[in-house]
C-alpha cells in the first residue's frame, strides 16, 4: 500500500502544476474567469491529492519510527543491554536538542577542559572546538550560490546583463502604459488642445506653474531667467497650441526644458492653459517684452472649434520658424 | 629550559595613543554631527567655504576613521603586541616617529580638508604630500611591529597577530594603489587612472579600508580583549585559523559591489556579488569566536559594562557583515544604493564595532595602566545605554529615509510619469528623519562625554605605570614544534611565511578584477565624440572636487527607467576616459548630475549657486557666495594641461601655452550670456562661478541626447 501511494506521489504532482499553468495561460489569454476555478472535478481531485500527500507524509514518519525501533533492536541483539539503553535514552531527548547539538558540534563548557590546547598567550587560552557545521554549511552554500551565480550570468548566457534588463524594463513599462492609456479616452496633445476655463483647471495649472516654472518666469509671470509671459510677445507662438508644444517640447537650446517626461498631458494643459490667462496682467518688476507680438483674437477667431487633422503638419516646423 | 629574562612592558606609548583615541573620537563625532544638524538646518553652513557640508564630510569620515580609529588600533597593538610576544617595543625612537608623525597628518588633514585640498577619492582625499607622509609612518609602525615580532620570546604567534600583520601589508598595498598620482603643484595632483579604471581601484581601496582599516585590526583586538576581559578561553582554534584566511583572501574581491549598475563591465560587478555573498561566514566566524568565547561568562555580562560593550560591539559586526552582503545583490542594491541606506548600514558598523570596542578596550586599559579602578561603574553603564540607544535613533531613521527616497525615486504613475518629478520632493519628505538622526548623534555624542568623564576621574585617581615590570623565558628557536601538533602551528613560528602568506592571498583578488580592467583596452568601449575637457571646463572640474560637490551628487545614471526618465541616457564607461579623477559619487542627498549640462540656462546656476532656494525653494543645498567673490586662479593650468596630457589625454602640442587665454575666451562667453539674462558683476568673466558653470553645462553632453539603445 505504501508503496502505491509513493507511485502516485510524481503522478499528481505534475497534474497540479499543468491545472496551474493552464490557469495562468488563460487568465493571460482573456482574463474571463478560469474554467477550473468554479469547476467540480479541479476541486475533487485537489482534494484527492492533498489527502494522499498527507497520507504518504504520515506514512513515511511511521516507517520512519519502526526503522528506529528496528535499529534499537539490532544494538540490543549485537551490543548488549547497556549499549541499547544509551541508545533509547538519545532517543528520547528532544528533536530540536538533538538537532541543535548536531549543528553546533560544541563541546559543553563543564567539558572543556577536554579540549583545552596547551597554548598560552598572556594568559588566553584556546580550546579545539570544532568548525560549526551550521556554519560551515552555510560557507559551503555561498560558495555554490557564487558558481551558480557566475555560470547563469557569464559562463553562460542564461541571465541579462544590466544593458539587456534595461532594455526589458522599458519595454514593460511601455507596454503597461500603452495598456493603461488605451482605456483613456480624448488624449490631449498639441493638435488638438483648447483653452480650458474651468476654475478648477485653472487652480491647478497655478499650482503647476508656481512649483515647476515661477523659479525661472516669475511667481507672477512676470519673467526672470526666462522671458515675460504676461505681455502680448512670445518668442516661440501665443497660441495654446504653441504654449503647449513649448512646454511639452522645451527649447533646450536656450534652457527651456522638455516637461513631456515629467508633467502628463493633462497636467501640461492645465498649466498652458493658466499661463495664457497671466496675459495682460501687468505685474511688477516684468522683464522687457521678447520675440514677437501676437494678436490673441484673430487667432480665436480663425479656429473656432480645434479640430484635428488640418493643424496636424504644422507643428513640426513651428519652432524653428517662430524663433 | 631557558633562562628567564627580566624585562618591562612601554605603558608610555600606550598612554599616548589611548589619550589621542579620547579626543580625535570627540572631534570625529562631533565634527559629524555638525554634518548631520546641516542637512537639516543649511544655515548651519555658515555661508563660509571652510565649514560647508561638501568639506566638513570628508572631514568627518577621516576622523572618524584614521584618528579615532587609527589611534585606537595603535593602542590596542602596542598594549597587546608586547604582552601576547613577551618583550617590549623594538625601538622606543619608532614609537615615538609613529606617534608624533601620525598626529601630524591628522593635523594636516585637519587643516587641508576645509581648504578644500582634496583628491575627492573618498576615504583617500589627501593629497600627495600627505600621503608620502602616510607611508613613511605606516612603514615606521610595520618595522617597530616586525622588530618586536621578531625578537619575540614566544614562540608562536597569535590569532591577533595574524591580523595585524595581514592589516598592516594590506593597508600598504591599498594606500600605495588608489594614490599613484602625478603632482600638479604642492597641493594638487591627478590620478594616474582615468574613470571606470580610476573608479574600480577606488573602490577597492574604499571598500578594503573598511575591511583591513575597520575591521581585520579590530578582531586583532576583539581576540585580545574580549578573552582577557571575560577571562575565558577562545572557543575555537580551528575556527580562528579558517575565518582568518579565508576573510582575508575574500574580502578583497569585493570592492566592485559598491559599483553595481554603474558603468563597470558586469562580469566585475558579478564577481563583487559573489565575493560578497561568500564573506558572510568568514565575517560570522569571528563574531561566533568572539560571542561563544563568553560561553559561561554571560551572568558577568549582564553586570561588567566592559563585557555589554564588547557584546554589542561584536553583535553590531555581525548584523553589518550580514547586511553588506545583502546590499551586494544587484536587486537589493539597485533599492539602497545612493540612499541613506547605506550611510545607516556603515553607521551600525562604526558606531557599533568599532565604537563599542573602543570604548570596552578603554575602560578596560585605562584603569589597568593606571593602577586603579574605573571610576564609575555606573557612569560606564549609563554610557552603554545612552550609546545603545543612539546607535538606534541614528540608525532607524536612516533606513527608513532610504527606503522611503528609493521608492519615491522609482514611483511611476500609471500613464508613465514619475510621481515625484521633482528631485527636491524626495528630499524634504525624509528632512525629518535627518533631524531623528541628528537626536541620535547627539545621543552617542552625550554618551561619549560621559565616557571621557570616567575615564578622566579614573586617570586622575590612579597613578601611571610607565614602565611595567615582567619575566619570560628566553625563546628556544626550535622548542616550538612537536609530533601531532595542528598543521597550522607551523606558519605560527614563522612570522616572515605569514607575512608573505597573507600577502599573495589578498593580493590575488585585486589582480584579477584590476589587471584586465587596466591592460585591456576594450574592457571601456570608445565613443569618438568624447573629447577632453577645455580649459575652462577643466577648472571648474576642480573646484567641483575642492567644494566636495560628490558627497551629495552622483554622475552616474545607472540603467533604470526610474532614473532614464529623471536624468536622461545611461551613463556609458566610454564617456569618462578623461575624468581624473572619476566623479561618480555614492550618495544622492541631490539629484545625479551626469546629463545636467544644457539642462538650465548659465543664469540659472548662477543664481542657484548663489542661493538655491531661489531657484529651488525647500533645498537644503549650501549657498556657496565665494565662488561669485573670488577670482578664479589660472596659474596652475599649464602645468595641469601637461601633466593631464602625459597621462594620456589627447591636449595638442602647445595647447598649454594657449590654455589661459582659451580659459579666458569661454569664461567671456559664459559672462556674456550671463550679462544677457540681467547678471551684473564688476569682472564677471574672472569670477570661479564662470569656469563652475562651464563645467556643468558641459556635464554629460558628449553624446548625443537622443537615446542610444544598448551600447
Amino acid at each position: 500500500m505504501k508503496n502505491k501511494t509513493l507511485k502516485a506521489l510524481p503522478l499528481m504532482l505534475p497534474l497540479l502544476l499543468l491545472t496551474v499553468a493552464a490557469q495562468a495561460q488563460e487568465a493571460a489569454d482573456g482574463g474571463a474567469t478560469p474554467y477550473f476555478y468554479d469547476n467540480f472535478l479541479f476541486w475533487s481531485l485537489a482534494a484527492l491529492a492533498g489527502t494522499v500527500i498527507v497520507a504518504a507524509i504520515v506514512a513515511l514518519f511511521h516507517l520512519l519510527n519502526v526503522m528506529v525501533k528496528v535499529n534499537q533492536i539490532r544494538i540490543y541483539q549485537e551490543m548488549g543491554l547497556e549499549a541499547y539503553e544509551k541508545e533509547v535514552q538519545k532517543a528520547k531527548e528532544p528533536f530540536w536538542d538533538r538537532m541543535y547539538k548536531r549543528w553546533t558540534d560544541a563541546v559543553p563548557v563543564e567539558k572543556e577542559q577536554d579540549v583545552m590546547l596547551d597554548h598560552d598567550y598572556d594568559g588566553i587560552k584556546e580550546l579545539d572546538n570544532s568548525l560549526p557545521p551550521w556554519w560551515v554549511a552555510m560557507f559551503y552554500i555561498t560558495i555554490g550560490f557564487a558558481v551558480v551565480y557566475m555560470t547563469y550570468y557569464h559562463f553562460t548566457d542564461a541571465g541579462a546583463g544590466s544593458a539587456e534588463e534595461y532594455e526589458m524594463e522599458m519595454e514593460r513599462a511601455e507596454k503597461a502604459v500603452q495598456a493603461y492609456l488605451a482605456t483613456q479616452a480624448n488624449l490631449v496633445d498639441e493638435t488638438n488642445v483648447t483653452a480650458l476655463t474651468d476654475a478648477a483647471g485653472l487652480e491647478t495649472g497655478q499650482n503647476i506653474f508656481n512649483a515647476n516654472c515661477a523659479a525661472c518666469h516669475g511667481m507672477l509671470g512676470e519673467g526672470g531667467v526666462g522671458p515675460n509671459m504676461t505681455d502680448n510677445y512670445w518668442i516661440h507662438g501665443g497660441d495654446i497650441k504653441d504654449i503647449f508644444k513649448t512646454v511639452k517640447y522645451g527649447v533646450p537650446e536656450k534652457g527651456m526644458i522638455a516637461w513631456k517626461s515629467q508633467l502628463s498631458a493633462a497636467d501640461m494643459h492645465k498649466v498652458s492653459s493658466y499661463i495664457l490667462t497671466l496675459v495682460g496682467t501687468n505685474p511688477p518688476n516684468a522683464k522687457e517684452p521678447q520675440g514677437d507680438l501676437y494678436e490673441p483674437q484673430a487667432d480665436a477667431v480663425e479656429q473656432p472649434a480645434a479640430d484635428s487633422t488640418s493643424t496636424a503638419a504644422e507643428p513640426e516646423d513651428a519652432l524653428g520658424m517662430n524663433k | 629550559m631557558a633562562q628567564v629574562e627580566q624585562f618591562q612592558y612601554d605603558n608610555a606609548i600606550v598612554r599616548k595613543f589611548a589619550y589621542a583615541t579620547m579626543v580625535f573620537g570627540a572631534v570625529g563625532i562631533l565634527v559629524g554631527l555638525l554634518a548631520a544638524l546641516q542637512l537639516v538646518f543649511p544655515a548651519l553652513n555658515f555661508a563660509t567655504a571652510e565649514t560647508t557640508f561638501g568639506r566638513i564630510r570628508p572631514l568627518h569620515t577621516n576622523a572618524a576613521i584614521f584618528a579615532f580609529v587609527g589611534n585606537g588600533i595603535f593602542m590596542g597593538v602596542y598594549y597587546s603586541l608586547q604582552r601576547l610576544l613577551k618583550t617590549n617595543m623594538y625601538s622606543k625612537f619608532l614609537n615615538e616617529f609613529h606617534f608624533w608623525g601620525w598626529q601630524a597628518i591628522i593635523l594636516a588633514a585637519a587643516i587641508t580638508l576645509p581648504l578644500g585640498l582634496t583628491s575627492s577619492h573618498e576615504y583617500a582625499e589627501l593629497e600627495w604630500p600627505i600621503d608620502l607622509a602616510i607611508a613613511a609612518v605606516w612603514v615606521a609602525f610595520g618595522v617597530n611591529m616586525f622588530g618586536t615580532i621578531l625578537k619575540r620570546r614566544e614562540n608562536h604567534l597569535y590569532v591577533a597577530i595574524w591580523f595585524y600583520i595581514a592589516t598592516w601589508v594590506t593597508v600598504t598595498v591599498l594606500h600605495i594603489g588608489n594614490n599613484l598620482e602625478i603632482p600638479v603643484s604642492m597641493w594638487k595632483s591627478y590620478p594616474v587612472f582615468a574613470g571606470v579604471q580610476d573608479a574600480l581601484i577606488q573602490w577597492w581601496y574604499g571598500h578594503n579600508a573598511v575591511a583591513f582599516f575597520l575591521t581585520t585590526p579590530y578582531l586583532g583586538l576583539m581576540y585580545y580583549f574580549l578573552p582577557k576581559a571575560a577571562n575565558r578561553p577562545v572557543y575555537s582554534y580551528q575556527l580562528s585559523i579558517i575565518h582568518f584566511w579565508a576573510l582575508i583572501f575574500i574580502y578583497i574581491w569585493a570592492g566592485p559591489h559598491h559599483l553595481l549598475y554603474t558603468s563597470l563591465p558586469d562580469w566585475a560587478q558579478s564577481l563583487g556579488t559573489v565575493f560578497s555573498i561568500m564573506l558572510i561566514a568568514p565575517s560570522w566566524g569571528g563574531m561566533l569566536n568572539g560571542l561563544l568565547t563568553l560561553r559561561g561568562a554571560w551572568d558577568r555580562v549582564r553586570q561588567d559594562p566592559i563585557l555589554k560593550f564588547m557584546v554589542v560591539a561584536v553583535t553590531a559586526y555581525g548584523m553589518a557583515t550580514f547586511e553588506g552582503p545583502m546590499l551586494s545583490i544587484k536587486s537589493v542594491n539597485a533599492i539602497s544604493h545612493f540612499t541613506d541606506w547605506t550611510v545607516g548600514h556603515v553607521h551600525i558598523g562604526t558606531l557599533g564595532w568599532n565604537g563599542f570596542l573602543t570604548f570596552g578596550v578603554l575602560y578596560w586599559l585605562i584603569p589597568r595602566i593606571f593602577q586603579t579602578q574605573l571610576y564609575s561603574q555606573k557612569l560606564a553603564n549609563a554610557h552603554f545605554w545612552i550609546g545603545t540607544l543612539g546607535i538606534m535613533f541614528y540608525s532607524i531613521p536612516l533606513y527608513w529615509a532610504g527606503w522611503t527616497q528609493s521608492l519615491m525615486w522609482k514611483q511611476f504613475t500609471p500613464d508613465g510619469f514619475l510621481q515625484y518629478g521633482n528631485f527636491l520632493e524626495t528630499v524634504t519628505q525624509i528632512i525629518p528623519m535627518y533631524a531623528l538622526r541628528a537626536v541620535g548623534g547627539t545621543l552617542y555624542v552625550g554618551g561619549y562625554f560621559v565616557m571621557l568623564y570616567n575615564l578622566v576621574k579614573t586617570i586622575k585617581s590612579g597613578t601611571f605605570q610607565a614602565y611595567e615590570a615582567a619575566e619570560a623565558p628566553a625563546r628556544v628557536a626550535t622548542a616550538g614544534a612537536h609530533k601531532g601538533e595542528h598543521w597550522h602551528r607551523w606558519i605560527e613560528r614563522r612570522p616572515v611565511q605569514l607575512l608573505i602568506g597573507s600577502t599573495i592571498a589578498i593580493l590575488i583578488g585585486g589582480m584579477v578584477e584590476i589587471f584586465p580592467m587596466v591592460m585591456i583596452g576594450d574592457q571601456v568601449p570608445k565613443i569618438e565624440s568624447v573629447k577632453p575637457y577645455t580649459a575652462l571646463e577643466l577648472q571648474g572640474r576642480d573646484l567641483y572636487i575642492r567644494e566636495g560637490c560628490i558627497s551629495c551628487h552622483t554622475q552616474m545614471v545607472r540603467p533604470f527607467r526610474s532614473e532614464t526618465e529623471r536624468y536622461g541616457e545611461y551613463s556609458k564607461s566610454g564617456e569618462f576616459i578623461y575624468d581624473r579623477p572619476f566623479l561618480w559619487g555614492s550618495k544622492r542627498t541631490g539629484p545625479d548630475l551626469h546629463r545636467l549640462g544644457n539642462k538650465y540656462p548659465d543664469s540659472w546656476h548662477y543664481n542657484h549657486m548663489l542661493d538655491p532656494t531661489s531657484m529651488s525653494p525647500g533645498s537644503i543645498m549650501p549657498v556657496y557666495p565665494w565662488l561669485i567673490e573670488d577670482d578664479l586662479d589660472n596659474s596652475l593650468l599649464p602645468a595641469k594641461i601637461a601633466v593631464l596630457r602625459t597621462l594620456g589625454t589627447p591636449y595638442e602640442e602647445g595647447y598649454e601655452e594657449e590654455a589661459i587665454a582659451d580659459a579666458e575666451k569661454q569664461a567671456a562667453e559664459v559672462a556674456a550670456r550671463l550679462r544677457k539674462d540681467g547678471i551684473e558683476g564688476d569682472n564677471l568673466e574672472q569670477k570661479e562661478i564662470i569656469a563652475l558653470i562651464a563645467y556643468l553645462q558641459r556635464l554629460g553632453t558628449d553624446i548625443k541626447p537622443a537615446p542610444q539603445a544598448g551600447n
